[in-house]
């Protein structure tokens, strides 16, 4: 069952540097992963101090999520890629909860409810085994044929149906689908995963500096696809010996990213207003999280399958 | 009382260590209003009941010092049911036990011994846990222990979530993430029903003011009520109907579709984005009105006309007011323009037809009534589907003696329009007349006839009297809103 992709690491020192860690203890093989440990470190202590800081409401909400990913790389990157990974199942769930909570479902979507919850670590582990035909199947194939079957388990009640499983699917596809994309990307390369986030939240913050990712507004994309590029560029050409993947894929990819978030970012924040999310007050599980991952959304399936489909090819 | 001997207590460690951390893992509670709490030594809190879950979630907003002073009232048969249980609830929350079965008289007799003691309470005064989402109604328990103890805080919490994290009816919970919503201390005097239903009502605002902001998946269609104001030129029914939209906007969302389309929130003018419909109208209208005769004013003001009956289905797309107040309405003004072309032809039979081919409710109208060989343009607007506009729900109708409009017309120094003479609008006035009456009497819109005469406020007063003692299923929903 398992594939043999792993051959793309061998263009991935970091990786190689992963397995060798010897007798449990943590060695520190490079510069890769001093960055990586820093990052962690920055991370932890910013979110941590967010409130002393005088961070922004909106940047400060982020930081949490962040740093999830953050640690999920670093174990990914000391430990080993089957934990890192469920660092984000964790992650998922929250996510999952939070939308789940946020939409207007009926009282007899609970077995729906819960067959997308089982759906999480049912993707994850497919991931975990690099089975990639199932992961690719896993929430599209059977996650959304037993959903539709579970709900009909909560009740005779017919009406509203349909709506019930659009939404649970909605959240499920987005939250738990997308999300997994990015673990699946550490598994080709940890720094590839750093990279895209890295570079997503570059655009974040210029989006965040033009007012743009507070609202749906398509004026404002122009903008936030061109003024991160070249910053997305630098980032790229900085980082292309840790990802392992040629200079021209991640150039492309750094053009990309942009366009993406901004999509992406447009789409969900008008998702959100629909669910009632106030961005200028987001209450703790009234869709902080959803707003902190709005942008990975659709930045990491497409940067993903442009990836798996290149790095194949070559 | 000692509190650190308390804290170190097993039960304050399993609900720090074990209850709380699970509660927040696996649900997830978001708290508002702690600081309402915080700082309080004795007090009852009062929450609705609608899961298991909610005794949980108000032991994880109490203070710590709290923990073990704080008992929730709970009916014994119940829990008695099974041993573990009780003896469980009774270890973790001490709870004040209600015997319905009674050998006890009185119910709150065990609710004041802990009061006595200083301790504090937590009530569920809904008695069971209700219907998922539905708050039932309130025993008086709660009110009599108000009366009783006057000075002591009552707490309204509102729990949401709990319903759908945990429903009545389910043998599982689902990870959901649950509010608690604490209101302000509140201390109450009075007679024990009284102070009841003001608790419930404050929960229960709570409640609306936190669904307010909740996804809804199927919302309930706006109803949006128009009302038109007719008269000649120079009757003042452009005033009017700018002062009764501003009066009724302090209660409503109102657009005011007149020269210009203007919207009223909050009882003054709010910015919102132009229709494209809008500035066309504009131009014509402008057209119109420097027309030099009546054949070359017939055309302008007929596409304005039209024109500003789409502006109605613009605004109530765009714009989602809750009333929309017209200055004329293109239907009604249409039928009555008719008259001063074809003066001779013009009876009420033949209105009535004008009104109802217009409206688009000419079902009984056959294709070969003689309606439209005298009036040929129907047939052309009937062609082009233009035949739908607008009928208004409710007509005023502002009537003022030709002579006085011509000479408020003067007055204004603008250059006179085509038909502003008196002989012309005598006969408008008698057309508006004859369409109201029709418009009354055949398709039952509710009309009413106002004096011009007078001034402007005394017009508008008059005007949201009459409209009072309309009836109809929007303006009902109107006068709703206005409370």
């Amino acid at each position: 069952m398992i594939s043999g992709k792993k051959l793309v690491l061998e263009f991935s020192v970091s990786q190689n540097a992963s397995e060798k860690v010897t007798g449990g203890a943590i060695v520190i093989r490079d510069a890769s992963q001093t960055t990586l440990l820093v990052l962690l470190v920055v991370l932890s202590v910013s979110a941590l101090l967010r409130r002393r800081l005088g961070i922004p409401f909106t940047v400060a909400i982020y930081l949490p999520y962040l740093w999830i990913f953050a640690l999920a790389f670093t174990v990914t990157e000391f430990v080993s890629f089957e934990i890192g990974i469920w660092i984000l199942v964790a992650l998922c769930f929250l996510a999952l909860r939070e939308y789940f909570t946020l939409v207007d479902l009926r009282i007899q979507d609970r077995w729906g409810m819960l067959a997308a919850y089982l759906a999480i670590p049912f993707m994850f582990y497919f991931i975990s085994i690099d089975w990639y035909g199932m992961f690719i199947i896993s929430i599209p194939i059977w996650a959304f044929l037993v959903v539709p079957f579970a709900i009909t388990l909560g009740g005779r009640e017919a009406e509203g149906s349909v709506l019930s499983i659009g939404a649970i699917d909605v959240g499920l596809f987005l939250l738990v689908y997308c999300i997994g994309h990015i673990g699946y990307l550490t598994f080709y390369s940890t720094w590839m995963a750093v990279f895209l986030v890295t570079a997503v939240v570059v655009c974040d913050l210029f989006a965040y500096v033009l007012k743009s990712r507070e609202r749906a507004a398509l004026p404002g994309i122009a903008l936030q696809i061109l003024i991160p590029a070249p910053v997305t560029i630098i980032l790229a050409l900085a980082l292309a010996p840790w990802t392992g993947i040629p200079l021209r894929h991640l150039m492309i990819l750094a053009l990309l990213i942009p366009f993406l978030v901004a999509i992406g970012c447009h789409t969900i924040t008008h998702l959100e207003t629909d669910l009632g999310i106030d961005r200028s007050r987001i209450p703790s599980g009234h869709g902080r999280i959803l707003n902190s991952l709005k942008s990975f959304l659709y930045a990491a399936p497409v940067a993903f399958h442009y990836l798996r489909y290149n790095l194949d090819a070559w | 009382m000692d509190f650190r001997s308390d804290l170190f207590s097993l039960p304050v460690l399993i609900h720090v260590l074990v209850i709380r951390p699970l509660l927040k893992l696996v649900f997830g509670v978001s708290v508002e209003g702690r600081e309402n709490l915080a700082e309080l030594e004795r007090f009852v809190l009062v929450a609705n009941h609608n899961s298991h879950l909610d005794v949980f979630l108000l032991f994880h907003i109490l203070p710590l010092r709290q923990l073990r002073r704080t008992h929730p009232v709970a009916a014994y048969e119940y829990f008695a049911r099974s041993k573990i249980l009780l003896r469980l609830v009774s270890f973790l929350f001490q709870p004040v036990w209600i015997v319905r079965e009674g050998r006890e008289k009185d119910p709150l007799k065990g609710m004041r011994e802990r009061l006595e003691q200083g301790h504090n309470l937590v009530i569920f005064p809904e008695g069971t846990r209700g219907e998922a989402g539905k708050i039932a109604s309130f025993k008086t328990g709660v009110g009599q222990l108000a009366v009783e103890y006057p000075a002591l805080p009552i707490v309204p919490v509102y729990l949401v979530g709990p319903e759908r994290a945990f429903p009545k009816a389910s043998s599982f919970p689902v990870p959901l993430w649950n509010r608690v919503i604490v209101g302000p201390p509140l201390l109450f005097t009075g007679k024990k029903k009284e102070i009841t239903t003001a608790l419930a009502r404050m929960i229960w605002e709570l409640a609306e003011s936190e669904a307010a902001s909740r996804h809804k998946r199927i919302r309930r269609p706006r109803v949006v009520t128009t009302l038109a104001v007719l008269g000649i030129d120079g009757s003042g029914k452009s005033t009017l109907a700018m002062g009764l939209a501003r009066r009724l906007s302090r209660d409503a969302r109102i657009c005011l579709i007149s020269d210009e389309v203007v919207f009223f929130e909050g009882g003054s003018q709010r910015e919102v984005q132009l229709l494209l419909m809008e500035r066309l109208r504009e131009a014509i209208g402008r057209r119109a009105k420097t027309a030099g005769s009546l054949k070359s004013y017939k055309i302008p003001k007929l596409t304005e006309l039209l024109l500003r009956d789409r502006i109605v289905e613009e605004v109530r797309r765009w714009y989602a007011p809750d009333a929309i107040v017209m200055d004329g309405a293109p239907l009604l003004n249409i039928t009555a323009w008719a008259r001063l072309y074809r003066d001779e032809d013009f009876d009420e039979s033949i209105c009535a037809s004008i009104l109802r081919i217009l409206a688009g409710r000419d079902d009984e109208i056959g294709k070969g009534d003689p309606v439209f060989d005298t009036f040929p343009e129907l047939v052309t607007l009937k062609r082009f589907y233009l035949a739908r506009l607008e009928l208004p729900d409710a007509v005023l109708f502002l009537d003022v003696d030709p002579a006085v409009s011509m000479g408020r017309i003067r007055s204004r120094g603008d250059k006179q329009q085509v038909h502003e003479t008196e002989e012309k609008l005598r006969r408008l006035r008698e057309g508006y007349r004859l369409v109201c009456k029709v418009a009354n009497r055949d398709l039952q819109v509710p009309t009413q006839t106002l004096d011009g005469h007078l001034g402007i406020q005394a017009v508008v007063d008059h005007a949201l009297h009459a409209l009072e003692g309309m009836s109809g299923p929007k303006l009902d929903h109107l006068r709703e809103l206005g409370g």
